[in-house]
């Protein structure tokens, strides 16, 4: 009788859950105590937002080339085709001059871990395509493209211009727009007054308000199953971002090569799961939530804290090869295991401030 | 009073080995059952999700297959005994077939390629979204 009770109740509540795919992912948006049509109108126009950021940023096309279903070229294709074919400054947008130039910042502090300009890299691994993965590995164009080590510090922003000096940088978002839309989200749902919302961009999340009377909770996905290992409150103006070895991967030769590749070597990082990363509310929580996981996840264990510090990330779980949890002891605080194994504690590492 | 006292101790001296394995042997089962039963939440329907829109939302108490159409193909999700997966996947690298058999409220797998993704939903939700 009870439980049929709040069942009821759950049917009841003013929750609409709205799904979309934008950015080769999935997004997923909650928004509580509106009425359905204003909920509806309000998560479509967020999507449809999305949907513009993506057409701008995409760095490359979706779909089979010479098909009519193909994308037309995004902004910051055509920024890359400019330099890859001189130093002239090409003209920007106010929104790509804005972003370029925080994820430059972002870059510098994170001492190049997070590094937009490896676009030629993750595209000879294959993972600019949607079905992406190689047969065959090449050691010698690996080797070339990170020798000519493009790096944010090779572009100069300036009166709405970019250049770079370095015709090998190729700018891939992939790490960031999510993150930046999720800020954009955030600022456009409150500005309409929406007091409770939880927004999620294929693994990155930020939210507004809570789930009625209890806080929005997310679950931390399982690398290797289809089940959450955690989860955990997310309080008003919170972000969590996942980076995961699970989400763009291809296996060759019985070894896993993900989208995650370390700029100083070329190659996959084969020694981390997962990465998990908590951001306290600022204003570009979202940015962080997307950004900070990857070079947590790039550095080997001994060196993680120093990549958290750098982009002063407090709170964070890192996931190592062989299933160990390394988690700083104010998010251990935060999360509820719900996977046997890492309940026990038996594989958890805990990290003194 | 002292007299049935006596009587159950004799019952428990009659007992074999045999017995005690039994008996140790079935409290072993129940506290199992109740844990994989009782504390984790089996759910009991299977929402499907074609791109922006709810494909169906089926009972998990069926042997049955869907076919879908998505952006790239046809996919197949087979519901059998209280469980779900993707079992036919037109995309590249077929990460929704090895996800596997889905079991619990909350569980989730997606096909981005495809556009199609399967929720387990239970009497609890035990998180609003999933940080993946």
């Amino acid at each position: 009788m009870a439980m049929a009770a709040i069942v009821i109740n759950a049917n009841k509540e003013p929750l609409y859950h709205a799904q979309g795919y934008v950015f080769g992912t999935l997004v997923d948006i909650n928004i509580y105590g509106e009425t359905e049509a204003r909920a509806s109108a309000l998560a479509n126009r967020v999507l449809q937002d999305f949907q513009q950021l993506h057409h701008q940023l995409h760095a490359w096309k979706n779909g089979p080339a010479n098909q009519a279903s193909q994308e037309s070229a995004s902004e910051l294709m055509h920024v890359n085709t400019a330099f890859a074919n001189s130093q002239q400054p090409v003209k920007l947008s106010p929104l790509l001059t804005k972003l370029l130039s925080d994820a430059q910042a972002l870059s510098l502090r994170s001492e190049g871990l997070f590094n937009p300009a490896i676009g030629h890299l993750i595209s000879t691994w294959g993972f600019q395509q949607d079905n992406f993965g190689v047969s065959k590995i090449d050691p010698d164009k690996i080797r070339s493209l990170v020798k000519a080590n493009p790096a944010m510090s090779d572009i100069t922003l300036k009166n709405g211009e970019v250049y770079s000096k370095n015709p090998w940088v190729k700018l891939d978002l992939g790490g960031y727009a999510k993150g930046y839309a999720l800020d954009q989200a955030v600022q456009y749902l409150r500005g309409q007054q929406v007091q409770h919302a939880l927004i999620n961009i294929g693994g990155n999340i930020i939210a507004i308000g809570q789930h009625g009377n209890k806080p929005w909770r997310v679950g931390i996905q399982h690398p290797r199953k289809p089940a959450a290992i955690a989860t955990l409150d997310l309080n008003d103006g919170w972000a969590i971002g996942t980076s995961g070895d699970y989400q763009r991967y291809f296996m060759l030769d019985g070894k896993r090569y993900c989208h995650i590749i370390d700029p100083r070597t070329g190659y996959p990082v084969q020694h981390t799961q997962a990465v998990t990363v908590l951001i306290p509310p600022q204003p570009h929580a979202g940015v962080l939530s997307d950004v900070a996981s990857k070079p947590i996840f790039i550095e080997t264990e001994d060196k993680k804290s120093h990549a958290a510090a750098l982009l002063g990330i407090a709170y964070y779980m890192a996931i190592s090869e062989d299933a160990h949890v390394l988690i700083t002891e104010n998010m251990a605080q935060e999360i509820e295991w719900l996977d046997e194994k890492f309940k026990l504690n038996a594989h958890v590492k805990l990290i003194k401030p | 009073m002292s007299n049935l006292l006596n009587r159950s101790g004799a019952i428990y001296r009659q007992l074999r080995a045999g017995d005690w394995l039994i008996i140790i042997f079935s409290l072993a089962i129940t506290l199992l059952l109740f844990q994989t039963l009782w504390t984790n939440e089996h759910a009991s329907k299977v929402q499907v999700r074609l791109g922006d829109t709810v494909y169906g939302t089926y009972s998990l108490n069926q042997n049955r297959d869907i076919v879908i159409e998505g952006g790239i193909g046809t996919s197949v999700i087979s519901i059998a005994q209280g469980k779900v997966r993707f079992s036919k996947s037109p995309c590249h690298n077929q990460y929704c077939v090895h996800q596997g058999w889905l079991v619990r409220a909350g569980q989730a797998a997606i096909c981005l390629p495809n556009q199609i993704s399967l929720e387990l939903i239970g009497e609890n939700k035990p998180y609003d979204s999933l940080n993946y």
